[in-house]
């Protein structure tokens, strides 16, 4: 798979894969292409499904909560009839899978709006907040992780051995509190509460600080831990001995160290991108940021259907995108890969 | 024809209002709230969450409203009659606009009392307008409500959250009050972030006089520990939520002050008549004598003063002689004994989350059931579950805690358990589905009050709760907010008077 992509990538450095046949080529990407838009449907769809009967499954519906506790049974009845939950399970699924192949996420049962709008409100301050901390986590890991593997055994390296084992160890919800508590009650630096009244401003990406930073720190450790693995592994490579030898400068090794040992790290990086996602409900829940984490626990409590299905096919799609970036990633890191089978 | 009519001196709250004005002009007046719950919509007519109303409350008016001493007072309506027989009410409107600079005019009262009433609307609380047969506009300024039968409870039910006047064209055209409510309230509504704060703006034309602060920001938080950081720091003006442990440190600081009032909460534990050994009217009184609900109102509920039957403590509808059961566990033995329930007895006691005061106290009652030989199994239940299948449905539960939030008018408190269908303790007694029934209907005021205390002393003696108490609202403000009041009984935010000094 990977090898089919390479025409398609044309990646930065003068390792291009020998031309073949023009045509062939473009059959192949247009294969792996449509393979790839093809998994992702048939994901989608599985995981929409399962969602679809399972949110459904749980006992009461938007017109109880509503309702709460003065409202008659006829009452109950006729807000149903409003709201569109009346219908049999057969019928609203398949009358939803209608509404999305036509690219309509239907409307919010709490909120009264298409599901759209109030995703759209929400995902600026789940992406700069995922964002920020992706960012951090790759910094910081990355930066770590090769220091320390470079001079094991040095105070450095025992240093990040300690960060790690105690970011890794202690929930990440525990470390938000000691911040709030610290630079928020304390210090005074950030406000208690998440964002200004009018929600996610530039001037407020600042307040995000706080929460970015907790969600990076257990992200951070797995990566230092990883890329320090990798380093040391590399360390040890012929090439290394051979560079040293020729009298090669230490940042230079470096360089070529940390070259070698990224495709390695790649996946994992990858993948903590994915698991963001639901770090991102604990902290927004943690400092009250109106993001999408405070959506999908505020929508499953009220049993807002079409939301719960639209942050799923959200989630989906970010999962499956990252990952395919992924993909390319490393076979922009790894010239190897692209070699021609 | 029974005349009531009000006249309100406009000029000397519009005076009031300048003065105020003119005190704070120096300031930024803008006062921020923090509440811990929030609203699922804006829109009066389609929820019956008690957060929506508190919010709403500034953006909307309605045609009579509850002033501080808990009084029924003229709002847009400046003057009502009542016809003899209770069956019609005549509206005098005032002369105000709505945010959108519409006039209010007689069509908008007849609109929006149409919409609540019409089936597809979906209101929660269309049941409450159910003896009205029409709305019709006599003229511009004039309504006539006219009612298949009497209804005493339709002023509160008028003066409450859902009886919000939205104006008529915003409702013909299919406005989304929702999310961009409307209204001729004190503060137009500014903006709206979910999970965050609802941004409010000083309406120059209120009808009241404009009031002193420039805006209001409702911000949402559900951590108390939180809202307390930012009342301390500054950052909150006002606080609904205060947690026991810090009730000492809002008491102690000079910046700050502790409000504690009378709530209109009847707190209970419900206990299901449909069951075994608690169909029996005896076992009910046993295990109300088993509980010492003193200390469960200071337990779980920061204390508060004990009820006896369903109706919240200092009510004007509480009747004189029903005392609360007290504590008496050898009464409580004694009477179990007699009606033959066996030692061990084992309760399955269903406990809503997140309403943390509710498991807490349902783990003192467990305590205390244990001592008579009773064994309360907790079960905690999400909402939604707790609505369909304890609440509702099912009726999935022996003993279950929750609190019924205050009503204007005993119809609104009562009619649940009048109501079969609606009745989760499954009590089931004619008698006083009957005695509720005629209350209901009954317009003479002395009558009516007589058949409530019946049904109420009823309701003690058939003791279909284990009754807890009335707890306290409390809440905390900084000590420079003057003239912030909560609405009795309604809970609702009032910052018409308030300032900040």
């Amino acid at each position: 798979m990977p090898a089919a992509v390479a025409a398609g990538t044309r990646p930065r450095s003068g390792v291009a894969p020998p031309a073949s046949g023009g045509g062939a080529e473009r059959n192949r990407v247009s294969r792996y292409l449509l393979t790839q838009t093809l998994s992702f449907v048939v994901t989608l769809w599985a995981v929409l499904t399962l969602v679809f009967f399972a949110v459904r499954a749980l006992p009461g519906d938007a017109a109880t909560i509503l309702g709460g506790l003065d409202a008659s049974q006829a009452q109950l009845e006729s807000l149903r009839g409003t709201l569109g939950l009346n219908r049999s399970l057969p019928a609203q699924y398949v009358d939803y899978l209608g509404d999305l192949a036509r690219a309509d996420l239907g409307t919010s049962l709490r909120e009264r709006r298409p599901v759209v709008r109030v995703l759209l409100d929400r995902l600026p301050v789940t992406l700069t907040l995922a964002g920020l901390a992706f960012a951090l986590s790759l910094l910081v890991g990355g930066l770590l992780g090769l220091l320390a593997g470079l001079r094991p055994g040095g105070p450095f390296d025992r240093a990040t051995l300690l960060f790690t084992t105690v970011a890794l160890a202690v929930p990440e919800f525990w470390f938000g509190f000691l911040l709030i508590l610290l630079f928020a009650v304390n210090l005074g630096w950030f406000p208690v509460i998440g964002l200004p009244p009018q929600g996610l401003t530039l001037a407020a990406t600042w307040n995000l600080l706080l929460p970015a930073v907790t969600l990076a720190i257990p992200r951070a450790a797995q990566l230092a831990r990883l890329a320090r693995a990798r380093v040391l592994e590399e360390r040890g490579s012929d090439y290394v001995r051979t560079a040293r030898s020729k009298g090669l400068r230490a940042p230079s090794v470096a360089r070529h160290i940390a070259a070698n040992a990224l495709p390695g790290v790649l996946p994992l990086v990858a993948l903590e991108l994915g698991g963001l996602l639901t770090g991102t409900i604990v902290v927004e829940q943690v400092f009250g940021l109106p993001g999408l984490g405070l959506t999908i626990l505020g929508s499953i409590a009220a049993r807002d259907y079409p939301v719960v299905q639209g942050v799923t096919i959200l989630a989906v799609t970010v999962y499956v995108l990252v990952n395919w970036l992924a993909d390319l990633l490393q076979l922009a890191a790894d010239p190897r890969l692209r070699a021609p089978s | 024809m029974l005349a009531v009519s009000f006249h309100r001196n406009l000029r000397a709250f519009a005076l009031a209002a300048c003065l105020a004005t003119l005190g704070g002009s120096a300031l930024a007046q803008t006062l921020t709230l923090a509440m811990s719950a929030q609203p699922d919509t804006l829109d009066p007519q389609v929820t019956a969450a008690t957060a929506a109303f508190q919010v709403g409350k500034s953006i909307y008016d309605t045609l009579v409203e509850v002033n501080q001493a808990g009084e029924i007072v003229p709002a847009l309506a400046a003057a009502y009659t009542v016809s003899d027989d209770g069956l019609t009410y005549t509206f005098e409107l005032v002369e105000t606009t709505f945010h959108d600079g519409t006039p209010l005019d007689a069509a908008d009262v007849v609109a929006t009392l149409d919409r609540i009433r019409a089936p597809e609307t979906g209101s929660p609380k269309a049941t409450e307008f159910q003896a009205i047969t029409g709305v019709t506009a006599a003229d511009d300024r004039t309504v006539v409500v006219t009612l298949s039968q009497p209804a005493p409870a339709l002023l509160a039910t008028l003066a409450s959250g859902w009886g919000a006047i939205l104006p008529s064209e915003k409702l013909a055209a299919g406005h989304d009050f929702g999310n961009q409510p409307v209204g001729t309230g004190p503060f137009r509504f500014q903006g709206w972030v979910r999970d965050n704060a609802v941004t409010l703006a000083r309406n120059d034309a209120y009808y009241q006089g404009a009031p002193a602060l420039e805006g209001v920001v409702i911000r949402f938080v559900t951590d108390s520990a939180v809202q307390l950081q930012g009342l301390l720091t500054g950052e909150f003006d006002v606080i609904d939520t205060v947690a026991q442990a810090d009730l000492p440190t809002v008491e102690a600081s000079p910046d700050l002050e502790l409000v504690r009032e009378p709530s209109g909460l009847v707190l209970v534990a419900a206990l299901n008549a449909r069951r075994d050994y608690l169909s029996d009217p005896r076992v009910r009184r046993a295990i109300n004598l088993a509980v010492d609900t003193e200390v469960v109102m200071d337990v779980a509920y920061n204390g508060g003063t004990q009820v006896g039957t369903f109706m919240e403590a200092g009510s004007p509808w509480y009747p004189e002689a029903v005392e609360p059961f007290g504590y008496d566990p050898e009464a409580a033995r004694a009477l179990l004994q007699e009606a033959g329930v066996p030692q061990g007895l084992r309760l399955d006691m269903a406990l809503p989350q997140p309403y943390e005061e509710h498991i807490q106290a349902g783990q003192v009652v467990q305590d205390y059931l244990r001592d008579v030989g009773i064994e309360a199994e907790i079960r905690i239940v999400e909402w939604g579950v707790w609505l369909s299948q304890v609440y509702g449905g099912p009726f999935d539960f022996d003993v279950t805690v929750v609190g019924h939030t205050g009503k204007l008018d005993p119809s609104g408190r009562l009619s649940g358990i009048g109501d079969p269908t609606r009745n989760y303790t499954g009590l089931d007694d004619p008698e006083l589905v009957e005695l509720i029934a005629t209350a209901n209907r009954t317009s003479d005021p002395e009558a009516r009050a007589d058949l409530y205390e019946r049904a109420l002393v009823r309701i003690h003696e058939q003791a279909p709760f284990l009754f807890f108490g009335t707890p306290d609202r409390i809440y905390a403000r900084r000590a420079n907010v003057d003239g912030f009041w909560m609405t009795p009984l309604l809970d609702s935010f009032d910052f018409r008077q308030a300032t900040l000094r």
